[in-house]
């Protein structure tokens, strides 16, 4: 029976003109692309857990951190005109600045790695890479600097702030990491203090 | 009504509860001795001395409410002990220095046990411990650092 369904099959493509063939094709095409996109043909996927939105969060908020970091240390970079020319205190705070940029990068990297994204999804948006040649000139004087060390601390104190209150429903580990990050980010806010004023 | 399997998950979570907090508390013991350390051997009358003794008093109080969670839950506190062993001698500033960022270490690890536990109160309690622990370490030590109370373990290379 198979056999000769199938055999009657052939006949009717063969039978099908040229014309018939490529209209039934075309009408096709829908089904077949609707088939290709899957669930999305169906409805939009249920909205991840509020865990994992809430570590895409923080995990959008380190990149900003981390961006910030990098324009601020160009704004700190201290004199290029002589190697002499730069004072202690311009020295310190681009230090201070750079030391705090690296555990913010440490901070991103520990966040992404928790965060299990299912075969397929589309990639979180990274900010782009800063190039050396754009943004904005170094500070000039003593006032510049703390202004740019004043908005890091302020910034710093609230990024612990939210994370703190973003613990409830973590798991253990990750309201950990939190704690720990939360933690770390309230010692930049002295640290940058302290070099603000020439520590 | 709860069923008994419900019980024992109640008691386990207790239990649970009261062993972070004991550990905590242990910390807390250990800190308060140990700053009677550091303050005895940092220059008399300075500013590290004065700070040493403010983050004495600190620990000391965290100590005692620490002490009034654990009765609160049914638990009975464990005392401190007689003496403690110290990491290495102290016997100068810098050394007193070190031990006091030792100890801040410590409490902070200790008080991201709590942080682990589900209860929403006290996991924020825990939290902010080990903020103003990291806060006080990073003021000894001069620098900040990345994880503070995190064992390098738990992180994810």
């Amino acid at each position: 029976m198979a056999d000769g369904s199938a055999a009657a099959d052939c006949v009717m493509t063969a039978r099908l003109s040229r014309r018939a063939l490529l209209t039934a094709s075309a009408a096709a095409l829908p089904l077949f692309v609707t088939g290709c996109k899957g669930i999305q043909a169906l409805g939009t996927p249920p909205p991840p857990p509020a865990d994992v939105r809430t570590l895409q969060a923080a995990i959008s908020a380190e990149e900003a951190m981390v961006a910030r970091y990098a324009s601020a240390l160009r704004l700190l970079t201290p004199a290029q005109s002589s190697p002499y020319s730069a004072v202690g205190s311009e020295i310190a705070a681009y230090a201070s600045a750079g030391a705090v940029h690296a555990e913010h990068v440490a901070h991103l990297a520990q966040l992404r790695s928790r965060l299990v994204e299912p075969p397929g999804a589309k990639p979180a948006a990274h900010p782009p890479p800063l190039s050396p040649s754009s943004g904005p000139s170094p500070v000039a004087g003593t006032s510049g600097r703390d202004a740019v060390l004043g908005e890091l601390a302020v910034a710093e104190q609230a990024a612990s702030d939210r994370l703190i209150g973003d613990l409830d429903g973590l798991p253990s580990s990750l309201a950990q990491l939190f704690a720990s990050i939360a933690a770390s980010e309230a010692t930049h806010v002295e640290f940058l203090q302290a070099a603000g004023r020439g520590r | 009504m709860t069923s008994a399997s419900g019980q024992a998950g109640q008691a386990t979570g207790s239990q649970q509860t009261i062993t972070a907090l004991q550990n905590a508390l242990a910390a807390e013991q250990a800190a308060s001795y140990g700053y009677g350390v550091v303050g005895a051997r940092l220059p008399q009358g300075s500013a590290a001395q004065g700070t040493a003794g403010a983050d004495w008093v600190t620990h000391m109080r965290a100590r005692d409410e620490l002490t009034a969670m654990i009765s609160a839950r049914g638990g009975q506190p464990a005392p401190a002990a007689v003496a403690y062993q110290l990491p290495g001698p102290v016997k100068t500033a810098a050394d007193a220095t070190a031990l006091a960022a030792l100890l801040e270490d410590r409490v902070a690890q200790a008080y991201l046990e709590i942080v682990a536990l589900p209860e929403s109160g006290l996991r924020n309690f825990g939290a902010r411990q080990v903020r103003a622990a990291a806060v006080r370490a990073a003021a000894w030590r001069g620098s900040t650092q990345a994880f503070p109370g995190l064992p390098a373990s738990s992180l994810r290379s």
